[in-house]
């Protein structure tokens, strides 16, 4: 309808979104997509003269071959998780919050300091829950700021939340490398290792540990709070249907910085679960880029928190995964990363493929 | 909807990777040589293709795997420095029956510390780093004595007095470098001064190049580097001035500008360490070796560095190599700081700890640490 | 905005007081000026009909358009005027019929065909890209320069078109430096580029202030008296009467006149698109059987009310009405004089610049939608999946969209899961909506089951004031029906009922009284029963007695 489609080509394709994929194309586009990438990843190696099922044979058992690779796997499913979780809520309302990064940054900021400086000596049974607070505070105050920008200035969140993610690195930096350095560590940056009050939880002799709980927790709750509640009711009508939402006279602006807060928090959980669970101290290079990993989690998952808990684990076994090619094959290590490219394009391309469907137009 | 789609996904997953192990587990068992080879696991920051850092260990593993013909070495490129990949990776060695495994870059210092702990009859030997147990070793070498010598290289070849130095991270291992390397500078040329630039990245060659082009603009003649890459290194090839390069022998990358490189040179001590784990001798230990022992050296100098020059610098190699010269005769007093104050008085020697916790800069540095 | 001109006289002109008014075929008419004689019509399209479901939009018509010509063709909105023009552009094919093109059949299966026979249109929203230059933009859309672009050439050749038909274009500026009526001549100048010589425009000065609109009638006639034929679309009778050489007034799909200025008036021509024959209109509310409700107080009052149109620019200028209990009160008037943003202001969506607005006596001017739904305003918005549904979600996420906040539809902040199945069902069954089920999404329902799951949603609550805009648009005559009854109901209920139409069958047929409105005011308002749908006709397209203007309040 405008005088550009006057003088546009007769024939051409077109992209429609289908109205609602079925269930068994949704899981059979999905299937097929992974055994596609597989073949494909498999018919470069092979080009490349090397031999796919040994590597792919490797890149099992390295995630879940046994129970040191499933921990493992579990243990980077945790940070996936809570961030991917956090991205998909903030989705669900088409709020592009891809500051997952920065946002879990904060939350270890805020859980490091807290458990450092303000409480150093309480037990365990304080500690834990407050430095889960002080992370969901750090994450969602980062989730905050961008909401409350788009609410009442209409500043991208796109924008904004990116931009934050360097702010938030950089103030890290500047904390590990300056105030907060270990003055018991030669002047190498990193603060001082947690009090022990603040590690959370083993499970048993593995690295696995209490954030995957929080992590799975969040899940469930996340699924209620969207399917249940009118909370959860009033984010999907935004998603769907702005209008419609301002037509029943729902809060949206309010809505807008609730949600890109709650989208922070999760985040910041991660950011503490990965200092309280893994590393004991703030350092550099927190987070190898589950912020960003994050929105693949979510974008996958369909925005679906029980998804993201699938989904989360399975980008984790292929990382753990990857690790292995090199270890134990001596191949190199950009075999890994190019394995996982090659499925998570055929994941993304297949969910396309149920989603929208490509028609030919006779004239428009 | 989402449950069942993952779960076909997933079991297909175990599918293939259920066939395909047991294909690899035939394999492996035949590909096992009878005698139980010594295991050796290198874990590695960036690629062994970056010319620079991690390069110069994996021609160290190259080196020890050609000393011993039992040994057997496997590696791992780009190991993210954060907690839980760098543990993941550093165990998967351990567990895999690894005898031997160096962490070769700092961040690895608490997971190595960690793992170990898991594996007592492992051994670790963690690169860079300050912390130790009954099982791990650390190991470095003084860089700082090339450095020195490369800087008055640099001080003797550079016209316009200005010599720029591109530097990844304000830690006490670069500022270190920064300082010897100014006070070698500073020995021949009082008048040249020293201009540091942050990249806080260890291995970024675009970033690493720019911070060099922004050097070369303020008048920078010479470029001298603490980074992985030979960016900085190409940069002044392009612009027709000097360098001085870092890890490896950067000259192939830029002939023209390199004068020299300060190198690492890992095999002796790989080896030294390798032996003495097998035949029972290792104790836990903080190695910190110098010119003499070989485990730090310095490329040769370029030939169009005028002749008087280069015997000059040739000669004071010598007495390094020698040990006549090392870092304690470098830093010795009178050492002042960036105000004029004076931290080292005369005749007095810096400790080890003084030197491994240095975190001020010697005058004629020209930049900041930021704290 | 003063462009009501005084008709011309009160009577109806010879020959206009027939049934069917009489349709002229002129001779055809000399090109003025310097343009060849051609004996063929520039466009004749004969016996096109055109049909969208159930939906006729043209029905075997005829159309002629000469060159040298400005042809204007008018009609109400929903008459088939831009269908047809669309079929010309090559948008749409016709069901039937036949399009000849300088007296040779041409078949234009699509706008590049259309083009290809020196066919441009100009429609109402360009497609300029904002930060490129005119000519950037000219060759954006040009398809034969390949990829060598020749932009030196084409701006020079953009600068002499510019030149020669006085459009007043520097190609090098950027489209965003240019007002809107600058960035419809860039449109005309590419169009020229393209080598159109038949220039289609639809509506072309609704968008343009009354001086830009002048200048660009000037154009038009400029274009014309350089041989060229111009056709456009239009519904405002003054700049019609004032620029055409013939208007053809399109009526429900259907040519019912085409004539020249010089041989009608104002009256007519809006007496042409609206009118019915004076008989069958008296009949059709008669034909409602209309039980007189005990009316009572006031639910609505607005008084003095102003606000902005989409464009930023007023949209209402200082309406005053009441709605009573019991009282339907019907809104006329030709789309895009503030109807929808009188709807849109009663129910809170839309901010109020002055006056106020009352319900049950309760000041509620600029009041957030949902405290005005709370005080009971219903609302059937104009396009319900963009506005009162959701597509994406299941019948009962669409269901509970006005209540989901208040018992027994939640508990605390849960939703009341059983409660929402059975409030659900029972919408679906007591508006006998035709659905697999409530979990269906609401995207597969057809246009007239969606309004009546959202009729039925919004009146559930038994609401004081129903603000009802074209409840009925898009819907099949069953679920008409059904819609229509359900208002009576509520009105015999006691509700009070805004009821916003176009279709003016629909007002009289449910009203109590109507209420015309034109260009922001009102315009003019009257009992429904007995009301003279011509005056209706008339007050519609802004002619009015000016007194009874002055002070109504209605």
């Amino acid at each position: 309808m405008s005088s550009r489609s006057a003088i546009s080509p007769s024939r051409r394709l077109r992209i429609e979104r289908v109205p609602s994929p079925s269930r068994s194309a949704t899981a059979v586009v999905s299937a097929l997509s992974f055994v596609l990438a597989l073949l494909c990843g498999g018919i470069i190696l092979f080009l490349a003269g090397e031999n796919p099922i040994q590597i792919y044979g490797s890149m099992f058992s390295g995630a879940l071959g046994d129970w040191n690779g499933v921990a493992e796997t579990l243990v980077k499913t945790t940070p996936l998780l809570l961030a991917g979780l956090g991205v998909a809520v903030a989705f669900r309302m088409q709020l592009w919050n891809i500051g997952a990064e920065g946002q879990l940054y904060l939350g270890a900021i805020f859980a490091t300091g807290v458990a450092l400086f303000l409480i150093p000596g309480a037990p365990g049974w304080v500690m834990v829950p407050i430095i889960v607070v002080a992370s969901l505070l750090g994450g969602g105050l980062w989730g905050l700021i961008p909401g409350a920008l788009r609410a009442w200035f209409g500043a991208s969140e796109i924008i904004t939340s990116l931009m934050l993610n360097y702010v938030a690195i950089l103030f890290s930096e500047y904390l590990v490398h300056g105030p907060w350095r270990d003055p018991q560590a030669f002047g190498f940056p990193g603060t001082p290792s947690l009090p022990a009050s603040a590690w959370l939880p083993n499970w048993g002799a593995t690295r696995v540990h209490l954030g995957l709980f929080f992590g799975l927790i969040a899940a469930l709750v996340l699924w209620v709070m969207l399917r249940r509640t009118r909370w959860g009711y009033e984010i999907g009508v935004m998603g769907e249907n702005p209008r419609a939402a301002l037509y029943a006279g729902m809060p949206t602006k309010r809505t807008i910085v609730l949600v890109m807060a709650l989208s922070g928090a999760l985040a910041g959980l991660a950011g503490m679960s990965e200092v309280a669970g893994i590393g004991h101290q703030l350092q550099r290079n927190l987070s190898p880029g589950y912020g960003y990993a994050a929105i693949i989690v979510a974008w996958l998952a369909r925005l679906h928190p029980l998804g993201a808990v699938l989904v989360a684990f399975l980008l984790a076994a292929l990382t753990v995964g990857g690790d292995q090619i090199q270890m134990s094959l001596g191949l190199p290590a950009a075999i890994a990363p190019m394995l996982q490219g090659t499925i998570l394009f055929f994941l993304l391309g297949g969910d396309v493929l149920t989603r929208y469907r490509i028609t030919r137009v006779p004239g428009t | 909807m989402l449950r069942r789609n993952l779960g076909v996904v997933l079991s297909v997953l175990f599918l293939i990777g259920g066939l395909a192990t047991s294909f690899t587990s035939v394999t492996a068992q035949e590909a096992t040589p009878a005698g139980e080879p010594f295991k050796v696991g290198f874990v590695y920051v960036s690629s062994v293709g970056d010319l620079g850092w991690t390069y110069a260990h994996d021609q160290g593993r190259i080196a020890l795997e050609e000393a011993f013909p039992n040994i057997e070495t496997g590696y791992q490129e780009n190991v993210p420095e954060n907690p839980a990949d760098a543990e993941r990776v550093i165990r998967q060695f351990a567990q895999d029956g690894y005898d031997l495994i160096f962490t070769t870059s700092f961040g690895y210092m608490d997971p190595t510390i960690n793992v170990a702990a898991d594996f007592p009859d492992t051994t670790f030997i963690h690169i860079s780093g300050f912390k130790t147990a009954e099982n791990v070793g650390t190991g470095f070498g003084k860089i700082e004595e090339p450095r020195f010598v490369s800087g008055q290289l640099a001080g003797a070849m550079t016209e316009t007095n200005q010599i720029g130095y591109v530097a990844a991270f304000p830690i006490p291992e670069v500022i270190r470098g920064i300082n010897a390397f100014t006070l070698g500078v500073r020995e021949v040329n009082p008048e040249a001064t020293v201009r540091v630039v942050w990249t806080n990245t260890w291995f970024n060659p675009q970033q690493e190049r720019a911070a060099a082009e922004a050097l070369l603009d303020s008048g920078a003649d010479v470029i001298a580097q603490h980074q992985d890459t030979p960016g900085p290194q190409q940069a002044a090839e392009d612009r027709g001035v000097y360098g001085i390069g870092y890890n490896a022998d950067m000259s192939p990358l830029a002939p023209n500008a390199v004068l020299t490189s300060a190198i690492w040179n890992w095999g002796p001590y790989y080896i030294d360490i390798a032996e003495r784990v097998m035949n029972g001798t290792w104790e836990s230990e903080q190695y910190w070796g110098g010119w003499q022992d070989g485990v730090v050296d310095m490329a040769p100098v370029a030939d169009f560095v005028p002749e008087e020059i280069r015997t000059a610098i040739e000669e004071e190699v010598a007495r390094f190599k020698s040990g006549e010269e090392n870092i304690y005769t470098i830093f010795t007093g009178p050492i002042a700081d960036q105000t004029g104050t004076v931290r080292v008085p005369e005749g007095q020697a810096m400790t080890d700890e003084e030197l491994l916790s240095m975190d001020w800069f010697v005058e004629g540095v020209e930049g900041e640490i930021p704290s | 905005m003063e462009h009501i001109r005084a008709p011309n006289s009160l009577e109806l002109g010879p020959g206009m007081k027939d049934r069917h008014p009489i349709t002229h075929h002129p001779s055809p008419i000399t090109p003025p000026s310097h343009h060849p004689v051609t004996p063929s019509p520039a466009v004749a399209m004969r016996g096109i009909s055109k049909r969208f479901g159930s939906v006729v939009a043209n029905d075997r018509v005829d159309f002629e358009a000469s060159w040298g010509e400005v042809h204007a063709l008018v009609g109400e909105n929903g008459a088939g005027k831009s269908t047809l023009m669309s079929i010309l552009a090559g948008l749409y094919r016709p069901d039937s019929g036949e399009v000849e093109i300088d007296g040779a059949p041409a078949r234009l299966r699509s706008p590049r065909d259309a083009i290809a026979r020196g066919i441009g249109m100009v429609y109402q929203h360009f497609m300029l890209v904002e930060p490129f230059t005119v000519t950037e933009n000219v060759v954006l859309g040009e398809q034969r320069s390949g990829v060598d672009l020749e932009l030196g050439r084409v701006e020079r050749e953009l600068a002499g078109l510019s030149e020669k038909y006085g459009l007043g274009i520097d190609p090098r500026a950027r489209i965003w430096q240019l007002s809107v009526g600058e960035q419809q001549r860039v449109e005309i100048l590419r169009l020229l580029y393209l080598g159109a010589r038949i220039l289609v425009f639809d509506e072309p000065t609704a968008v343009l202030t009354p001086q830009e609109a002048r200048s660009l009638l000037q154009t038009l006639r400029g274009m014309a008296a350089q041989g060229f034929s111009v056709v456009f679309i239009s519904h405002k009778l003054d700049e019609v009467l004032e620029v055409a050489d013939r208007i053809s007034v399109l009526r429900r799909g259907e040519i019912v006149a085409t004539t020249r200025p010089a041989e009608t008036d104002r009256r007519t021509l809006a007496r042409l698109m609206v009118g019915r024959e004076l008989a069958e209109v008296v009949e059709q509310p008669a034909s409602e059987p209309h039980e007189p409700v005990a009316q009572g107080d006031a639910v609505l009052e607005v008084r003095g009310l102003y606000a902005l149109g989409e464009k930023g620019l007023p949209a209402l200028r200082g309406i005053d009405l009441d709605v009573r209990t019991g009282e339907t009160l019907g809104i006329a008037g030709v789309a895009g004089n503030g109807q929808r943003e009188l709807a849109e202001t009663v129910t809170g969506l839309r901010s109020v610049t002055d006056g106020s607005l009352r319900i049950d006596g309760k000041e509620l001017t600029n009041r957030p939608a949902a405290e005005i739904a709370r005080a009971g305003v219903a609302h059937i918005p104009e396009d319900r999946l963009a506005t009162g549904l959701i597509g994406g979600m299941d019948l009962s996420e669409n269901a509970i969209l006005r209540g989901y906040a208040r018992p027994p539809l939640c508990s605390g902040p849960f939703l009341a899961s059983k409660a929402v199945a059975s409030f659900t069902d029972r919408l679906i069954a007591d508006h006998d909506v035709k659905t697999p089920g409530r979990w269906a999404k609401l995207r597969t329902l057809s246009g007239g089951n969606q309004q009546k799951l959202l009729l039925g949603r919004e009146l559930a609550g038994e609401p004081r004031l129903i603000v009802a805009v074209h409840p009925t648009r898009g819907v099949d005559v069953g679920a008409t029906e059904a819609i229509h009854q359900a208002l009576r109901d509520q009105r015999a209920r006691g509700a009070a009922i805004l009821l916003i139409s176009e279709d003016l069958d629909e007002l009289l047929a449910l009203s109590d009284r109507i209420v015309v409105l034109f260009d922001g005011r009102v315009m003019g308002a009257m009992p429904a029963s007995g009301a003279d749908p011509e005056e209706i006709g008339l007050l519609m397209a802004g002619i009015g007695n000016r007194e009874s203007e002055v002070g109504t309040r209605v």
